[in-house]
């Protein structure tokens, strides 16, 4: 499954490890739920599937070489509340 | 939908009549079955009306507004064989754009690329049965701009209690949506930023209804009102079926389930040591009597 999730490369993907839900973005990746890695060989192979997860993350931004110190976000606008 | 024309004949009046009292007190729909009584919501402020569509989904319902570019509300009917029969989540899902509404009226993903937000389920995915429901679920038809630590948070905790409710009830009737209180509103892309999201519960076995009000950011604090005064606050009547004294008495809601339990579902070999109790998590507070007191004066003025 982690194989072909390619780190912000869209803002569409999601994948899921355990109950860990792994969301895509261009300008972040999103891990949000709960993964328990039973001492078993179930255990193992989620450990093995979100260490090849992290190491996707972590390549992808050591090969940014433009990586900001922090992440730019576009700031919402005000506008006038066309339901009131 | 059959209707017959009337004549202003005495009997034929009557007749008529007796078919208007009949007729559901919903809006039309082409999915009754995801609708409390059969009756879809009513929007009551006009302003909510224009740009509006419904989309039927297989497990769900949405009223879409091109004017918020997201869901006013989105419908589910939760059952106990559903949720039991809910398979495990797919390992692969997909966000996307939801191509049956017109493009000048539904959400892009770069209306919510590098904004911060979260996409918001309203109906939640882990609700649905099968693989092809849970895949319908993330259309932007059903999303709506959630701060991340309300959506992993308290969100996702109201969820799980829903789905302990459905399981212990059997079955209840929900709907979710946001609402946009004030005089401004944030704006990423096109899309707007609700200041609050909200869900509505209904048991008939119960025969009561009740809701879940929450503000759009870090809070852990949620408030729970009647079906009338959640109307009152998003503008939509949202259970029209029900007589209103089920609208107008409110329901004993259980507390948003703590992150260690959010599926709904028996506990999974953990022991008793992860079991703490979920009291201290989220707090119930009343704010919802302060946001109906600054419409009522907003809507005098």
């Amino acid at each position: 499954m982690t194989e072909q999730f390619k780190p912000y490369a869209n803002e569409a993907d999601v994948i899921r490890i355990g109950d860990l839900e792994i969301e895509n973005g261009v300008d972040r990746v999103t891990l949000t739920g709960d993964i328990v890695l039973t001492k078993d060989k179930a255990g193992l192979a989620l450990a093995r599937e979100l260490q090849a997860l992290v190491e996707k993350v972590t390549k992808a931004l050591e090969d940014d070489k433009a990586l900001p110190e922090v992440v730019e976000v576009k700031e919402a606008r005000a506008v006038k509340n066309p339901f009131a | 939908m059959l209707r017959s024309t009337c004549f202003a004949l005495p009997l034929a009046l009557l007749a008529c009549l007796g078919a208007s009292l009949a007729l559901p007190a919903g809006a039309a729909t082409q999915c009754p079955q995801h609708f409390a009584a059969g009756s879809a919501p009513v929007v009551a402020n006009p302003k909510l009306q224009s740009r509006t569509q419904e989309v039927c989904f297989e497990a769900f319902a949405v009223l879409h507004s091109g004017i918020s570019r997201t869901p006013l509300y989105s419908a589910e009917h939760l059952t106990r064989a559903n949720l039991e029969a809910a398979q495990d989540l797919s390992r692969k899902d997909s966000f996307h754009p939801e191509l049956s509404l017109p493009a000048q009226d539904r959400a892009e993903l770069k209306d919510y690329a590098r904004s911060g937000y979260d996409r918001g389920h309203m109906s939640p995915n882990a609700d649905f049965a099968t693989r092809s429901a849970q895949a319908e679920s993330f259309s932007l038809a059903n999303m709506v701009p959630q701060v991340h630590a309300n959506n992993a948070g308290i969100w996702a905790g109201i969820e799980g209690a829903t789905r302990q409710l459905a399981l212990k009830e059997g079955e209840l009737y929900v709907a979710s949506g946001p609402a946009f209180i004030g005089s401004d509103i944030k704006q990423i892309g096109r899309v707007l930023v609700p200041t609050h999201v909200w869900k509505v519960l209904y048991s008939p076995r119960q025969q009561r209804a009740g809701a879940y009000v929450v503000t759009n950011d870090e809070t852990r604090e949620y408030s729970t009102l009647s079906v009338a005064d959640l109307e009152k606050m998003v503008g939509i009547q949202l259970l029209p079926g029900l007589p209103q004294k089920v609208r107008d008495a409110g329901m004993e809601l259980p507390r948003p389930v703590s992150p260690h339990d959010r599926k709904g579902k028996a506990k999974k070999g953990q022991g008793g040591q992860g079991a703490q109790p979920a009291e201290e998590e989220f707090t119930l507070k009343d704010f919802s009597r302060n946001i109906l007191d600054a419409i009522g004066r907003a809507i005098k003025h």
